[in-house]
């Protein structure tokens, strides 16, 4: 079968079919002439190197993805966040005078936000501000806590984390206070308001946004 | 006086805390990572109450460590030249990224530019309104046709 298909025409046929046959060097040139016009961009090399026959091999190959190139990013990912130590102030530094600038701001704040505190101005409306703003730079003390030995500290508020203030005392020393389980008071110009630590377990820049619920009881 | 400010107490918070980082920062130069606590905490309230910062204040916070950029002390600030444009460039000296921006005196930024002041800005609402009632009165036009 395939002898008859390869065969080449015998010159009866091929005058019967009014075809004229080439010779292998013609075919040759017709082949790689047709290949220039049809693979434009192709070099001549290229060319027959493809037209040499190759092994096949008939397999399910997976393709290789390229690594895509990593995005550009600004910004940083939590974990590179927490390698870095973004937010780790060093104990060493810090020292209560260089806060007592923040308190005093802060003092400005809360008056500013309470329209300017005067003795007749109601307690109950500086709570529900305060409960809205923030507490970096405020002094406050301990009252009550279930571990006795936090009683009675008292400090600037530097930093507010989710469970923690970290406080500065008078004797420059920062020490951490958890809020669960502790009562904080607050003084602002004579008025003082207490904190239930348990219920302000919250980021601070969470609590802003926060609605907070009137009732519910408070236990230590 | 300006009338009332909705988020009023937000935008307090936000101001103090702003002015927290640079009073914190002009104690202790060395004192980074608390001035960076709490622009970081000032980014993330203004993100939940979706209150949108001035430029001034924005161009004054690093983008990815949220540092805040004081020249000299946390960025530096330097004159560059590129396609022969003149531009300033922030660089940020704890994670070094930097900002560009060109030098362009004839730029306007948006809160500059006099339409964007509330009083001057055109009332949609009215003209919705109209809408409304020309499409409900078509809607009771339609079934006396029928
Ligand atoms: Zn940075």
């Amino acid at each position: 079968m395939e002898g008859v298909i390869y065969k080449t025409l015998s010159s009866a046929e091929a005058k019967e079919l009014n075809i004229q046959t080439q010779g292998p060097k013609e075919s040759e040139a017709f082949v790689s002439a047709f290949l220039k016009r049809c693979l434009p961009g192709l070099r001549e090399e290229v060319i027959q190197e493809r037209l040499n026959r190759k092994a096949v091999i008939l397999e399910h190959s997976v393709k290789q993805k390229k690594k895509q190139k990593r995005k550009r990013r600004k910004g940083l990912s939590a974990k590179e966040k927490r390698q870095l130590r973004l937010f780790e102030i060093k104990a060493e530094q810090q020292r209560y005078n260089l806060f007592l600038p923040l308190h005093n701001l802060w003092k400005q704040y809360i008056r500013d936000l309470c329209n300017g505190l005067r003795a007749d101005t109601q307690p109950q409306m500086i709570q529900t501000k305060l409960l809205k703003a923030d507490l970096h730079g405020s002094l406050v003390t301990v009252k009550k806590s279930k571990c006795p030995s936090y009683v009675g500290l008292s400090g600037i508020i530097v930093q507010e984390t989710k469970h923690i203030f970290k406080i500065i005392t008078k004797d420059d020393k920062l020490k951490a206070v958890p809020k669960c389980n502790t009562v904080f008071s607050v003084e602002v110009d004579d008025f003082i308001s207490y904190i239930y630590g348990s219920r302000f377990q919250l980021r601070s820049s969470e609590r802003s946004a926060k609605k907070f619920k009137m009732k519910g009881s408070i236990d230590l | 006086m300006t009338g009332h400010v909705k988020d009023k107490e937000a935008f307090q918070r936000l101001s103090f805390l702003y002015q927290a980082a640079h009073c914190v920062l002009a104690q202790n130069p060395e004192n980074v990572e608390l001035a960076r606590f709490y622009c970081h905490t000032q980014k993330t309230i203004s993100k939940r109450l979706v209150l949108r910062q001035d430029p001034s204040v924005k161009r004054t916070i690093c983008k990815r460590c949220y540092s805040l950029l004081l020249p000299g002390i946390t960025a530096t600030v330097r004159q560059r030249r590129h396609y022969g444009q003149r531009r300033t460039v922030v660089r940020c000296l704890s994670c070094g990224l930097t900002k560009r921006f060109l030098n362009n005196p004839n730029y306007k930024l948006w809160s500059e530019q006099p339409e964007a002041l509330l009083e001057n800005q055109p009332k949609p609402e009215q003209n919705t309104i109209v809408q409304q009632n020309q499409q409900k009165e078509k809607k009771k036009a339609k079934p006396d046709t029928k």
